[in-house]
């Protein structure tokens, strides 16, 4: 999906194309920092970064399989899971809901519609943000931000869809970590 | 099913860019300064220290990148127009970022007079950043100089750092472009 997008990003279509229901996924990175350095991660505080919204709040499934989630890809990685004191990095995450409009297109295939049937389908949504922050323990420095994002409409009350879409999301976000820190054990 | 859906789409979103190029302008940029405030007697400056709050997108909350990218590229243009960043003691200047992105939609063009749309009956649905630095006196706290630079951002130009770094530039430049330079 990430490929096929780049090539209208640059258009106003990538407004529509961020179509509710489809995971988008993203990060930044210290391109300064040499990731081959860190062996450890732990997580961060739990107070630092709560969950941002009241639904998942003191969500277990939320929390777990999202830790889950995050550790397998950080040991595909090489990375070891320590404790606090003795880690290179710290993981925090955090989830936010925001609203969010999206307008239909009336007739897509044609770009335009005919005289009386003009009307918008405004569709308002639930925009559910992922993000996971590492940190480098030492410099308390952020070092990458991953992030996810897709609507969480029926998702929040149905345990199966959100482990999905938790699972779907690191994956993706985490295809921009930096893969020369995999090594051999 | 999303990606046959992805395809036919794009074709209309050649019309619809032009629509949103149209009417909403690329980027505007705005400065302000008290009356009684003269930036340019100043000489040195520095960051303010602490978060951005709320950005209105979670992905630049408490985003160093986007924060150290933005520093950066105002320090080349202070540099440029006389202004020293303090290495030690106080500065004269404290420099404030505020960033915003918000959702904004907007109504077809509709011809009032004939009742008739032109291109396109859609409304769009968009979202707008706005990038603003503070400049004000260290000492009294008082504003001496803002600047801001106001844009369409597309959600992709977030997404790929090398593209908020080039909105960024371009955004940091204008304003900076309207700051005085320094008297000598």
């Amino acid at each position: 999906m990430r490929r096929l997008i780049p090539a209208i990003a640059t258009t106003g279509a990538a407004l529509l194309l961020a179509s509710c229901a489809t995971v988008t996924s993203s990060s930044h990175v210290d391109t300064g920092i040499d990731f081959a350095q860190y062996r450890s991660f732990d997580w961060g505080a739990p107070d630092v970064f709560p969950v941002g919204d009241p639904r998942l709040d003191h969500n277990s499934t939320f929390v777990d399989y999202l830790q889950g989630a995050v550790e397998k890809q950080l040991a595909a990685r090489g990375l070891e899971h320590s404790t606090a004191e003795r880690s290179d990095l710290l993981i925090h995450f955090h989830a936010s809901i925001d609203q969010r409009i999206e307008i239909a297109a009336t007739d897509a295939r044609r770009g335009y519609c005919f005289e009386g049937n003009c009307e918008n389908g405004v569709q308002e949504y639930e925009a559910g943000t992922l993000i996971v922050d590492v940190v480098d323990r030492k410099t308390d420095k952020l070092i990458w931000r991953g992030w996810a994002q897709r609507s969480v409409d029926g998702v929040l009350d149905d345990r199966a869809r959100l482990v999905r879409m938790i699972d779907e999301g690191v994956v993706k976000m985490f295809a921009g970590f930096p893969t020369h820190i995999v090594r051999s054990k | 099913m999303r990606r046959a859906r992805s395809s036919f789409v794009a074709w209309p979103a050649v019309a619809l860019s032009a629509v949103l190029a149209s009417a909403c302008a690329p980027m505007q940029v705005h400065s302000y300064a008290p009356p009684e405030a003269s930036v340019a007697t100043y000489r040195s400056y520095g960051w303010a220290v602490g978060d951005l709050g709320s950005t209105g997108d979670p992905r630049l909350d408490s985003n160093r990148f986007f924060v150290e990218r933005v520093q950066r590229a105002a320090d080349a243009e202070l540099r440029r127009r006389g202004y020293e960043r303090a290495s030690v003691g106080a500065p004269d200047l404290m420099l404030h970022i505020h960033a915003r992105l918000s959702q904004r939609i907007e109504a077809a063009e509709l011809d009032h007079i004939t009742g008739t749309c032109r291109d396109d009956c859609r409304a769009t649905v968009f979202d707008e950043g706005t990038l603003l630095i503070d400049v004000v006196d260290a000492r009294t706290d008082a504003l001496v100089w803002r600047g801001w630079a106001e844009r369409t951002i597309l959600e992709r130009v977030v997404d790929d750092q090398a593209s908020m770094n080039q909105v960024i530039d371009k955004a940091v430049t204008a304003i900076f472009g309207r700051l005085p330079a320094r008297s000598l």
